[in-house]
């Protein structure tokens, strides 16, 4: 029998990032398909192409039989594909009922509200949805709304479903009772598509798995006999241009000192971090990343535990006080946090040192000692503005980022926070933003340097802790790297290090 | 006095040509209006120019109309500056307004100038103390600072209302207003025989005062960023209370005084809603003036001189004021349309 979905030789690449480099996937009636791979690995980018939601530059789909290309979503549902996305697509102040009505030809332009409901209720308990087609769905939990894109997908006759990582949002009995979902669609001889980095559910539930790794197939295996290790290594790769660094530097005096830091999202965490070393945080984005940045950079509050900085206790600072006491953030989040987009490159770079010189005296601006400034940091930064006037809006995304790190480095911090610091950044100004962590470090800095890139990660770092689940499953010295158990500990596996 | 800013540069300028664009169209649906109510709308329009500016008489009423607008207007684009919403500014002025003549009555000084430092201090200083009821309300019960503002109008207004019911109401007057106040305190009239009070370039001070604190300080420049990104503000180390307790005082402190100002300028006495509808102007000037305090000038002036003209060429041709509302209302809408994206982005 033919498969219900055949993909060949799909390419896409945004720029110079080549997101998918010749991916070639086969999913056949009645199976559940694991989509394996870290963040950036080309997955969603495989997943868009799927739906229509963007173009393949080359590569063909054959989805029963026939041949899409040129489609959109529309068609890609009028076709019977589903995709159930992290974020529902669903309308909270309406009923389930309403909700499957939702942009539904089916549905008739006279609502046949009853006959949908029936449906409704049919549906669900075939599948052990257990929803109500009266209940509104705001009222419901993240696994029911999950339950009833499903249901939704299931009414409109979608053979094969794409569910993207599906279980990040729910409790762990939801997962099971989604996991017995999925069972059930396949023994009706459904396809499934399952994206996910968790590797327990693979294994659980999963007939074969594909490994993705920087746009292209690192494996594709059946799940029965796969070993975890062998996935984790797929997953992670061997790591090229690790020696960057090589020698191992002495690190010095304790610069940051956090002792069991409770706070939303994080559970738990304890390290030193020394001047003159790099200590990586490795992990899948969502484990407590950006709650541990935050945290340490006090804009947000931690539960329990103490931060040190030099010593002196800062877990309760605000973040003027910890900016003055030499701690320094690269957030992630370029758009809202660290920059204003609107205002000039100039403006952006004093955005954290206002109140110091050259920027003012005594809560007087000096636009001239600003602009100058700006013009030199630029220059030293090499970042490419018309002018220091300019709006940070109209710089490239590496400009930008050029702009955060100046600021931040500029101040000659003891220790530098970046989370996810070359985060859509070409190779040139990643390879830029790595430079100057490994000058702040051998100029005697400390940086925490948490990203989820974990190349970048191994080839920058002295030391490597994986973030999971809000704590650190494990830290390895330099020259002890060892892929995979990273692997197995981003993977939510195994205790301590 | 430019600050190192790309939105001064570039941004405010193109705004206030926008602004200008959309005034011209206000004007020209309302001259569809005048012709439709079988008026002639250049004969409306020249009526509105000649009673704003037609004689020195005229000019002072146009140009004490504008002081409080003014002062009230560039506070209220302080606020919005800063994504503070305050439209709190109508009873902030009538406590201003309140404040100074209880100071003039209570505290009569010979002296001309400390009379009236005293009054428009107290002045200055009720408002102030007005929106930091609302302030506190916003930041300690967390309810959000438009209703917070704007319900405690109507309690100010009421307020005020009382006082001059009771203790610094004129007995026997037949209307709700205090005695006269002393002349001491009575702001002084620009020039012989023209009738424009002090409270002009006291306004106008106000705004190069306001416009140097936003461009040229710190605290214009968290402010600024404030306005823009609260998580940028957050980042950056500026402490958001902080912000809203200045910038709510000061514009509670601008407003009372151009109550302060109305009082002891225009009546010489508190009279029962001498301020009715003052709070909103500064709204419209603030956004007509593209939240830039110098450019909060011409926008009080224009609203200023609308209105003066507006009520002469009621008594000139017949037209009724109620159009010069409606010129206001059409500007405001264009203006908002013109410049929307400022505001949602």
């Amino acid at each position: 029998m033919a498969p219900l979905l055949e993909m060949h030789g799909i390419e896409r690449s945004y720029g110079s990032v080549r997101a998918n480099d010749g991916i070639d996937l086969t999913v056949a009636a009645g199976s559940i398909l694991g989509l394996l791979g870290e963040n950036g690995s080309g997955k969603s980018t495989l997943m868009k192409v799927l739906f229509g939601m963007i173009p393949p530059d080359a590569g063909s789909i054959i989805f029963k039989g026939r041949e899409l290309s040129g489609h959109n979503p529309a068609a890609a549902m009028e076709a019977g594909l589903a995709m159930i996305h992290q974020h529902f697509m669903l309308v909270d102040a309406m009923s389930v009922a309403e909700n499957v009505m939702l942009g539904w030809p089916a549905a008739g332009r006279i609502l046949a509200r009853s006959r949908i409901a029936t449906q409704v209720r049919e549906a669900s308990a075939r599948f052990g949805l257990d929803l109500n087609p009266d209940s509104s769905v705001g009222d419901l939990s993240l696994g029911r709304r999950q339950r009833v894109e499903i249901l939704r997908a299931v009414l409109r006759n979608a053979d094969l479903l794409i569910l993207d990582e599906p279980t990040s949002n729910l409790a762990p009995a939801e997962v099971s009772g989604l996991l017995s979902v999925l069972r059930r669609l396949r023994a009706e001889g459904r396809g499934v598509v399952f994206i996910t980095h968790k590797m327990q559910e693979v294994l659980d539930v999963c007939d074969e798995v594909v490994v993705l790794r920087a746009g292209r197939v690192a494996g594709c295996v059946p799940v029965k006999g796969a070993s975890r290790a062998a996935l984790a290594t797929m997953m992670v790769g061997h790591v090229a241009g690790a020696t960057s660094t090589a020698e191992i530097h002495p690190a010095g005096a304790a610069r940051l000192q956090v002792r069991g830091l409770h706070a939303r999202g994080i559970g738990g965490i304890d390290f030193e971090l020394r001047a003159g070393e790099i200590l990586g945080v490795a992990g899948v984005d969502g484990n407590g990343q950006l709650e541990l940045a935050e945290v340490l950079a006090g804009l947000r509050r931690a539960d329990a535990g103490s931060v040190a900085l030099n010593g002196r206790d800062i877990t309760h600072a605000n973040a003027a006080t910890r900016i003055s006491a030499g701690l320094a953030l690269v957030p992630a989040d370029r758009a809202r946090t660290s920059l204003v987009r609107s205002m000039s490159v100039s403006e952006n770079l004093m955005l954290r040192d206002s109140g110091r010189a050259p920027y003012s005296r005594r809560g007087i601006l000096r636009p001239a000692a600003c602009d100058a400034k700006a013009l030199a940091l630029m220059s030293s930064f090499d970042i490419r503005a018309t002018g220091a006037r300019s709006p940070v809006a109209r710089l490239s995304g590496g400009n930008q980022q050029k702009v955060v790190v100046a600021r931040e480095l500029d101040r000659a911090p003891a220790v530098l926070v970046a989370h996810q610091a070359t985060w859509g950044l070409d190779p040139g100004a990643t390879r830029f933003v790595l430079d100057r962590m490994i000058e702040l470090r051998n100029r005697g800095g400390a940086v925490l340097y948490i990203s989820s890139e974990l190349e970048e990660v191994l080839a920058i770092s002295d030391r490597v802790a994986v973030l999971s689940g809000g704590r650190f499953a494990g830290v390895l010295e330099k020259g002890e790297f060892d892929l995979s158990r990273i692997g197995l500990w981003m993977a939510g596996q195994g205790g301590a290090a | 006095m430019r600050g190192p800013s790309a939105e001064r540069s570039s941004g405010a300028y193109a705004l206030i040509g926008r602004a200008l664009v959309a005034l011209l169209l206000s004007m020209l649906c309302a001259a569809v209006l005048i012709a439709f109510s079988g008026g002639n709308p250049l004969s409306a329009f020249a009526a509105i120019a000649s009673g704003a500016a037609g004689s020195p008489h005229q000019i002072a009423v146009s140009l004490n109309r504008t002081a409080p607008y003014l002062l009230a207007g560039v506070g209220v684009a302080l606020c919005f500056r800063a994504g503070v919403i305050n439209i709190g500014a109508e009873g902030q002025i009538a406590f201003g307004g309140l404040g100074a003549a209880a100071a003039a009555i209570a505290l009569p000084v010979a002296n001309p100038l400390f009379a009236i430092a005293l009054a428009l201090l107290a002045g200055a200083a009720a408002g102030a103390a007005w929106a930091a009821l609302a302030t506190a309300i916003h930041l300690f019960r967390n309810v959000h600072e438009v209703l917070a503002t704007l319900l405690l109008n109507f309690v100010a207004l009421l307020l005020v209302q009382q006082m001059l019911a009771g203790p610094i109401g004129q007995f026997g007057a037949g209307f709700l207003q205090s005695p006269l106040l002393p002349a001491a305190a009575w702001l002084p009239q620009l020039a012989e025989g023209f009738e424009a009070h002090l409270g002009i370039f006291i306004a106008a001070a106000a705004a190069v005062v306001l416009s140097f604190l936003l461009w040229r300080t710190r605290f214009g420049f968290a402010l600024r960023v404030t306005g823009r990104s609260r998580h940028a503000a957050t980042y950056a180390g500026f402490s958001l209370p902080r912000l809203t307790w200045g910038v709510m005082l000061i514009a509670g402190a601008l407003a009372g005084l151009a109550g302060g100002v109305e009082v002891l300028g225009v009546h010489r006495r508190l009279i029962e809603g001498f301020s009715l509808g003052f709070g909103f102007k500064a709204v419209t000037v603030a956004l007509l003036g593209a939240l830039e305090p110098l450019a909060v000038v011409p926008a009080a002036l224009f609203i200023g001189m609308l209105e003066t003209g507006g009520q002469s060429m009621q008594r000139q041709i017949g037209i009724p004021s109620a159009l010069v509302a409606v010129i206001e209302g059409l500007t405001m809408l264009f203006v908002l349309a013109a410049t929307a994206r400022r505001y949602t982005a």
